[in-house]
């Protein structure tokens, strides 16, 4: 009677072991350990190498940490189980984070944000910087040509080719809209190199201009109006929109912006826009587009395409425009002359590249302070960017 | 103060009117009809009959309910599409389908009216107030059996015979994007696209040099214009005002004291010309966004 009661007992408790075994082997199959690939690992390297920039550089933090630890987020690995737990499935938080990059929706809000801290007096007292911000564009088609040779589409090489415009939003924009299945490498890709834009531009600095135009000292700006400051984003958006009204959603967002600056009435509407919303607004992008690198989607030779298209877009956009200041600088009187070495602040990654003029500047003159005239071309580069964009999309979308 | 509340409500009243007209009918086209269906689409209950073709050519959805289906020029009323349907609401560039089989009760895709292959057939769109007409469209008679009458391009304006029938779909398939396909075969290096996209990026941002440099030129001026204006102020009460000495306005000054104080008894005073500073605040700061004060 107890022996086979123990028997029983014996028989139960090897079931129950069993089931546990089982239960802890599918387990298993769940953990991140078991479903990890090299894939995953390598893009966790590179989450922690953009963090290990940010913080011991201080390589564009704001954005460099949200997508850098939105890059372990996006390669945790796991079973494809219908948890809702990664950005690409549907219902997912993190896909409903997406929403807002893949709908387009996040870069506009920035640009207001980016409008409403923006200060143009720089570009409105000498106007003719704007035109420095319209030749480095030729780094948007640039990159557009060799893609196309790359063997991409139409399509495609357009969204590659807007990273040279060095503005994050308008290439997740872009991309979004003309090439989807690209947008998550574009958009690191941009991000990346707008945070190396202190180590790609300054060779290319020394290397086009000679030591008498990298001494060139410029007219000091003079003050601008409050009339003048209020007409700029009023006229800026009615004359580009009408010239390319695809690039409506950005352009319209960032005069918006900086008229709700600059018409002085509406002080909590701008604090707003240039403070708590574009910081949210950071946040979500920042993370959701570093949470979109998953490496199953995200290492392709694709990829690896983008970015060497990527640095090569940017450079190419900064010999643009520091060539063209040498060759503006023909036709201008000698107290007009500009200083070739604010030619790279035509991309528009405000205002780092406008830094990088004044940095760069400093080294051969102490006294030359180029950070005020760099800021011209520099914003007049966000407004190219976003009317190339517009362009862009008019023509392949 | 009445009339500018008027003004702004006007305003408001108009800008609505404007906004409100991108959500009705009106860009609803009739898009492609079949008179005679003897060997085509089939309705849910597996009847064949005539049908009538709706396109939104709109980049909005268009909820089409309330509005009037009719084949009667004087009963622009003739069906109502009926309230209360989900499937009314038509998504942008999107289709629908009525059937012409005079069978209302079947549903609010079959309309009270039927179509006659033996005569010309009248269609019509009304919107919901049953006058505005939005679109119309007579078939000619004499249609072949299977064959239906429709836009070439969905919501263009050329009508053809269209032997391949498209019920709820595109009229012309597409099976590539033309404007990437015809890059592909035009500018496969991409100079095309670089030398308009640069053409237009310059011009855009030569215009407004051109429009800021004018602008800098009018303020410059206005500012001159101000600063003169301001000047000539002060020389009303003298030519050379404020080129005179601060001794000469403290032996002013001083006359002024003494003689206003002349009662009083003799007092140790100072008297200096001291620089007035207006200290700092952040509520009058720049920086914070306030307005400036301004100079009369």
């Amino acid at each position: 009677m107890f022996g086979s009661i123990l028997l029983q007992a014996a028989g139960v408790q090897e079931s129950f072991l069993q089931f546990l075994g089982k239960n802890l082997e599918l387990f298993l199959t769940y953990t991140g350990v078991y479903n990890a690939t090299p894939g995953h690992i390598i893009m966790i390297l590179i989450g922690l190498f953009f963090i290990f920039l940010a913080i011991k550089y201080e390589f564009e933090p704001m954005l460099l940490i949200p997508i850098g630890f939105g890059i372990l987020i996006g390669n945790i690995p796991f079973k494809d189980a219908g948890l809702q737990v990664g950005i690409y499935e549907q219902g997912s938080v993190l896909n409903i984070l997406y929403q807002g990059v893949t709908s387009g929706w996040y870069p506009p809000l920035i640009f207001l944000g980016i409008g409403a801290m923006t200060d143009f007096s720089a570009l409105i007292s000498n106007p003719k910087l704007m035109l420095i911000g319209a030749a480095a564009q030729f780094g948007i088609f640039g990159a557009y040509t060799i893609a196309l040779q790359m063997g991409f589409e139409p399509n495609q090489a357009g969204a590659i080719g807007i990273i040279g415009g060095a503005d994050g939003p308008t290439a997740i924009f872009l991309s979004s809209k003309l090439a989807p299945n690209l947008m998550g490498a574009i958009a690191v890709s941009a991000y990346s190199y707008m945070a190396l834009v202190p180590i790609i531009q300054p060779p290319f600095m020394r290397l086009l201009t000679t030591k008498k135009e990298r001494l060139i000292r410029m007219k000091p700006p003079r003050a601008v109006s409050s009339t003048e400051k209020i007409i700029f984003p009023i006229v800026g958006l009615l004359l580009t929109c009408f010239l390319v009204p695809s690039g409506l959603p950005l352009l319209g967002m960032l005069f918006f912006g900086n008229l709700l600056k600059e018409s002085g009435v509406t002080r909590r509407l701008a604090e707003t826009a240039r403070g708590p919303l574009i910081d949210t607004i950071t946040i979500l992008l920042g993370i959701t587009v570093g949470a979109s690198t998953q490496a199953t989607q995200f290492l392709t030779l694709n990829s690896i395409k983008i970015f060497g298209l990527g640095a090569l877009s940017f450079v190419i956009a900064t010999c643009a425009g520091i060539i063209f200041v040498k060759i503006f600088n023909l036709i201008l009187k000698d107290g007009n002359k500009i200083n070739p070495l604010i030619g790279n602040a035509g991309v528009s990654a405000v205002p780092d590249s406008a830094r990088i003029s004044q940095t760069v500047g400093l080294e051969y003159d102490p006294t030359n302070y180029l950070l005020m005239h760099a800021m011209g071309p520099n914003v007049a580069g966000v407004i190219g960017s976003a009317v190339a964009a517009g362009i862009l999309l008019g023509f392949l979308g | 103060m009445i009339n500018k509340k008027i003004g702004v409500l006007l305003l408001f009243v108009v800008l609505f009117s404007f906004g409100a007209n991108a959500q009705r009918a009106a860009s609803m086209r009739i898009n492609e009809v079949l008179v005679d269906n003897e060997d085509n689409f089939v309705d849910d209950y597996g009847k064949r009959h005539p049908w009538i073709e709706l396109y939104n050519t709109s980049a909005g959805t268009v909820n089409i309910a309330g509005c009037y289906l009719t084949n009667d020029k004087n009963n622009p009323k003739k069906y109502p599409i009926p309230k209360g349907d989900v499937l009314t609401i038509i998504p942008p560039h999107q289709h629908t389908l009525f059937w012409a089989d005079g069978e209302p009760n079947r549903g609010t895709f079959h309309v009270n009216f039927t179509l006659d292959p033996a005569t010309d057939n009248y269609i019509a769109l009304y919107d919901a107030d049953g006058r505005t007409l939005i679109d119309e469209i007579t078939i000619p008679a004499a249609q072949k059996a299977d064959v239906s009458y429709g836009r070439v391009i969905d919501g263009q304006d050329e009508w053809a015979q269209l032997t391949k029938v498209t019920p709820s779909t595109n009229n012309l398939t597409l099976d590539s994007n033309e404007k990437i396909e015809n890059f592909k075969e035009n500018d496969s290096i991409g100079i095309g696209m670089t030398v308009t996209a640069m053409a237009v990026v310059f011009s855009g941002l030569f215009l407004l040099y051109i429009i800021f440099k004018q602008v800098g030129k009018f303020a410059i001026a206005a500012s001159k214009r101000n600063a003169k204006k301001a000047a000539g102020t002060a020389s009303g009460v003298s030519a050379d005002a404020g080129e005179e000495s601060g001794e000469i306005f403290a032996a002013i000054a001083t006359a002024l004291y003494e003689m206003s104080d002349d009662n009083h008894d003799v007092e140790n005073t100072v008297l200096t010309i001291r620089k007035v500073a207006r200290t700092y605040s952040p509520w009058s700061s720049k920086l914070y966004g306030l307005r400036e004060v301004p100079r009369k």
